[in-house]
């Protein structure tokens, strides 16, 4: 009853005193480095009337005509308020001052933004800044974008010296990596251990879980959104460290008279510096490096662009008889226009390319394949009124894939030139959300995105009996190649396939007090390109293909739901969600299947579909001496792929099985203790269910040997996965009232020397016969580090 | 050919990693015993190709060490399907099953039928021939390592068709064979070279080729199917489930259990013209 009063007065006091309402929009900037702030909260004192940053720092807010004090509020941040008089549209930009300037107290509490966010629609997101992503340990001293996330509920991989991440459950290839809005393909330095962004480099990273924003698309399971630095434009700064495997600098500052800024930050391996020194190793030579760089310009107050690069390299060269080369590269131009108050824009340019290369001297083979992509964008976001904010806009990106050519790598060579078919498509889409405030206490993000894809012509494709690709052969009950019966050539102007699709998204908010919310979320997105892999680990050798005649568009609908509660004056969070997810038209490969060096892909796969569900549990302390979290997943992902056409019953016999990435258990453990000025402690503590894996179910004797039999696909799991990480972090006190600051971090990585199992082998003992199981631990002992890090 | 690209990502992961490796105890699932037929009917160059052996035997438990696992008492024939004659096997009572008046022909179809506890299998095959190997040439430069012996082989490939190879290397006293499979996909028409090497072991300098030793070196020609058929059987027993190996399958081979279709058997019905030479090392 007494709600309702309340709903009527809402209503009668919006309808009639339906005021004159005004904009105050500007931007939020860090006053030492004068890097923009992405998540500050801007609101008027005593109202409900606010907005956090966008990715440009930008804020604007809408309301009715009167005298306010406006309040800037960051956490790590001074507070900051401005008297303000609403009669005319106006801009307020803002430099707010961190709380304390020293190093060695760099994040105390936890951001505003890392913390739950009670009243915002948006579930399932986390966002980690560099400070955070810091502190944690990791192996070797090499600071880690991908291993911290891994750390969050939710987020697994398949151990170390694996490449990429999964997602509730999903593929490596259904996340979209974005390094400053450039699509990155692989996302790991030595085969999964370092990632490739430079943690000096980057401003903050944001990991979509699931309700993905309707102005991304293209991958279904997760957005992994990283921001590079802008670079600082009041000084000149240089970061540096020195560790065990790698050594760091980043110098940035100001440019253009202070009117934009500039980064330039690189990171090499040098250990190949001193293999040459043993006779053993001399000839080889394995190392990475990696570059990014950053430059921006105000041109006025409405009008900034921006220009970011990224190049990273990986190098084996083994004893002249490998040569191996791969890695990402990435350029983006952007420009940031605000048109009024009340509108800001945004529209970027970008181009991405992944390559791989090796040379195989001993059979004279040299084989390359890349991936490489321009994107064409514009986001516009338009602060409709204090309770509507829109976002809108579109995109386009091009694909070239080449997925491999071989050649002789010397005339005498006895391989032939083969060039596996380039293939070309076109991706489009638009977008429309509202983030939309509907109640005091309910608020709702709703919006579409409509994705076309097309995959375009220039090559021949293999025509197939009764168009099947693949055939069951029922006498032997395997699935085979179907019969090819000629071929199409599709000319360059023609499209070969079009796809289009509408994904709606959904989420909903509803506030049960100040301190307590809960959430829905529903959305549906649509990927149109895959990665090809059979194998248990993502390898560089993995070649993306689109959709098109034969590979249909993955689709995948996500529902989930969450309770968000702060404790204690925002001390203490927890966050709760469960989620369930299908996907359809999720490629399976059939027993045996080959793909390298295959031109008709078509010929190794079954569309299939995949189903997982879970629950996470998020544990976090913000603020105080210790902080950290407890985050805790049960879930199950399964597949599976039915015969269809091609008949039969389907691989594993049409039966639902274990994706590599199931894991029932995932416990993760953070935390970070600030001892005193000096030193600072933290630690990572994981457990995982062991990986799916298929053991063989007997042996029998052919030509010989003593081969292992095998039925129920990943029906066994590998031993639990579980370590624990140390670090100290030392700041020594001549740092006080200086210009070199300067810090030493002391690592134990596996402080328990576990021998984790990257796999178990069944093999027969050469000499004696017999069968046995081998372990495979990558690390079989603690791994130590020392790095040294400065900044002046 | 691919097979050399993946093997070589392999190698440099695990070069990159302080890896570690050892021997431990694992359950693993036990599935009932089932029928293993290996009949490879092999006609070597310049012989008559009339003798024959087929060998039946049942699976058993993975670690299961007392194998004693031949079949006796089972029906063994095969017939030339372009001919229509039928060899009949002899039950040597010791899981082999024998002829002595087998004639192999060229691009004939046959078909094996083996009649064991009342189920009737069967499996077709063609017989494919091959090129002579040629030449082999011993050196330290080719191969993977240029400080131990290795031995390449020579044959001609021919260009009108697609060729399926298998390659048996064994080594005089060792217990086990190696087998690789070859195809002329990024090679035809040309000369295809092999090369076999032996990795060095710090601890065993017999390990790898020395002066001295003789490795015999058989090569088959074989039909796409078989080669499909063996590859994945190679790569399985050589991978054994390492983290960039294709998820380890059930392989299905050509016998068909026409009385009861779920208890197929294992093996194969191969039949094929090899070349061997017997190599020592200077």
């Amino acid at each position: 009853m007494k709600n309702n009063l309340i709903w009527i007065c809402l209503l009668m006091s919006t309808m009639l005193f339906a005021q004159e309402k005004f904009s105050v929009s500007g931007t939020i900037k860090d006053s030492k480095n004068g890097e923009t702030l992405l998540g500050a909260t801007v609101y008027l004192k005593g109202t409900t009337n606010g907005a956090v940053t966008n990715e440009y720092g930008f804020y604007s807010i809408t309301a009715p005509k009167g005298t306010y004090t406006l309040v800037v509020s960051f956490l790590g941040y001074e507070n900051v308020t401005k008297e303000i008089t609403l009669e005319l549209d106006q801009t307020v930009n803002f430099e707010i001052k961190e709380a304390s300037t020293s190093l060695e107290t760099v994040v105390i509490e936890a951001e505003e933004s890392e913390r739950v966010s009670i009243r915002k629609p948006q579930m399932s997101v986390s966002k980690l800044n560099a400070a955070t992503i810091k502190q944690m340990p990791v192996v070797l001293g090499e600071v880690d974008v991908i291993k911290s996330i891994q750390m969050l509920p939710g987020v697994t991989n398949g151990g170390e010296g694996t490449a990429g991440f999964n997602v509730r459950g999903g593929a490596a290839d259904q996340n979209l990596v974005l390094l400053d809005e450039a699509i990155i393909y692989n996302t790991s330095h030595f085969f999964g251990f370092f990632s490739v962004f430079n943690a000096d480099a980057i401003k903050d990273i944001k990991l979509y879980k699931g309700d993905i924003p309707a102005k991304f698309g293209g991958r279904i399971s997760s957005v992994l959104d990283v921001r590079q630095k802008d670079g600082n434009s009041k000084n000149l700064e240089v970061n540096g460290g020195v560790g065990l495997i790698s050594s760091r600098l980043a110098v940035e500052g100001p440019m253009f008279n202070k009117k934009g800024s500039f980064l330039v930050a690189g990171r090499t391996s040098y250990a190949h510096l001193f293999m040459p020194l043993i006779q053993e190793i001399k000839d080889d030579k394995i190392s990475f490096y990696d570059l990014n760089l950053k430059t921006n310009y105000e041109i006025n107050e409405n009008n900034r662009i921006y220009l970011s690069g990224y190049f990273g390299r990986d190098i084996f060269d083994i004893s002249k008889f490998i040569k191996n080369r791969y890695g990402n590269a990435t350029a983006n131009l952007r420009w940031n226009h605000v048109f009024n108050e009340k509108l800001f824009s945004n529209l970027s340019l970008i181009y991405s390319k992944y390559d791989y290369r090796i040379v195989l001297d001993f059979i004279k083979l040299d084989w390359v394949s890349d991936i490489k992509n321009f994107n064409l964008k514009y986001d516009l976001r338009y602060y409709a009124n204090d309770k509507i904010k829109l976002d809108f806009g579109v995109s386009g990106i091009t694909y070239d894939f080449n997925p491999g050519e071989v050649k002789p790598s010397d005339p005498s060579s006895s391989i032939n030139f083969r060039k596996l078919d380039q293939k070309r498509a076109f991706e489009a889409a638009a977008y429309i959300s509202a983030e939309h405030e509907l109640t005091d206490k309910l608020t709702a993000q709703y919006g579409v995105r409509f994705s076309t894809f097309s995959r375009l012509g220039g090559q021949e494709l293999s025509d197939y009996a009764n168009d099947l690709p693949v055939v069951y052969n029922d006498e032997i009950g395997i699935y085979e190649e179907g019969e090819e019966i000629g071929t199409t050539n599709y000319k360059k102007s023609e499209s070969i396939e079009t796809f289009s699709n509408f994904e709606p998204r959904l989420g909903l908010s509803y506030q049960l007090n100040d301190k307590s919310s809960v959430k829905a979320s529903y959305t549906r997105s649509v990927q149109y390109v895959h990665l090809l892999s059979n194998t248990v680990s993502v390898t560089p050798l993995d070649v993306w293909a689109p959709s098109g005649r034969y590979i249909k568009p993955q689709k995948s609908n996500q529902y989930a739901v969450g309770y968000y509660r702060n404790f204690n004056d925002k001390k203490y969070s927890l966050e709760v969600e469960t989620y369930y997810k299908n996907v359809d038209n999720r490629i399976d490969y059939i027993d045996g299947s080959d793909l390298i060096g295959t031109n008709t892909i078509e010929t190794e796969i079954l569309n299939g579909e995949a189903r997982a569900y879970g629950l996470e549990i998020l544990f976090r302390k913000n603020k105080g001496k210790f902080t950290g979290w407890f985050a805790y997943t049960l879930s199950k992902s399964e597949q599976r792929a039915l015969g269809g056409n091609a008949g039969g019953p389907g691989i594993n016999r049409g039966n639902w099985y274990n994706t590599p990435f199931d894991r029932t258990h995932d416990i993760s453990v953070t935390g970070s203790y600030d001892f005193n000025d000096k030193w600072k402690f933290s630690a990572n503590f994981v457990y995982q269910t062991g990986r799916p894996v298929t053991y063989p179910n007997g042996q029998y004797e052919y030509e010989g040997l003593s081969i292992a039999s095998f039925d129920q696909r990943n029906a066994n799991r590998l031993p639990a996965y579980h370590r624990l990480d140390i670090s100290a972090i030392y700041t020594p006190s001549k740092n006080k009232n200086r210009r070199w600051q300067s810090e030493w971090v002391f690592g134990l990585y596996n402080a328990y020397a576990r021998r984790n199992a990257a796999s178990i082998s069944f093999t027969q003992d050469f000499d004696s016969g017999v069968n046995e199981a081998r372990r495979l631990s990558i690390f079989g002992s603690v791994i130590p580090s020392i790095t040294y890090n400065f900044k002046f | 050919m691919i097979k050399y690209i993946k093997l070589a990502t392999l190698l440099v992961i695990l070069i990159t990693f302080i890896s570690c490796d050892d021997k431990i105890d694992v359950d693993v699932p036990e599935a009932a015993p089932r029928l293993v037929i290996e009949a490879s009917l092999d006609w070597e160059k310049g012989t008559t190709g009339n003798n024959q052996t087929i060998k039946l035997s049942t699976s058993t438990p993975y670690f299961e060490t007392t194998l004693n696992t031949s079949v006796i008492g089972a029906t063994v024939s095969v017939r030339n399907n372009n001919s229509n004659v039928v060899y009949n096997f002899t039950d040597q009572n010791d899981g082999n099953y024998t002829i002595d008046n087998f004639v192999p022909v060229f691009n004939n179809s046959y078909t094996l039928t083996v009649l064991h506890e009342g189920e009737t299998y069967t499996a077709t095959e063609t017989l494919m021939a091959v090129s002579p190997i040629m030449n082999p040439t011993q050196s330290l430069e080719g191969g993977f390592d240029d400080e131990v012996l290795d031995v390449t082989i020579f044959f001609d490939d021919p260009a009108d068709e697609e060729n399926f190879y298998m390659i048996r290397v064994k080594e005089e006293g060792d217990l086990l064979a190696y087998l690789e499979t070859q195809s002329d996909e990024f090679t035809n028409g040309n000369v295809q070279e092999e090369f076999f090497e032996e990795e060095r072991d710090d601890e065993d300098e017999t390990a790898e080729y020395n002066p001295g030793d003789v490795v015999n070196i058989k090569l088959y020609g074989i039909s796409q199917r078989y080669y499909n058929y063996i590859s994945l059987l190679i790569e399985q027993y050589d991978s054994g489930g390492d983290p960039f190996a294709v998820t380890p399958a059930e392989i299905r081979g050509n016998c068909i259990n026409q009385t009861n279709e779920a208890n197929y058997a294992f093996g194969y019905f191969r039949v094929t013209e090899f070349d061997q030479i017997d190599y020592t090392f200077q």
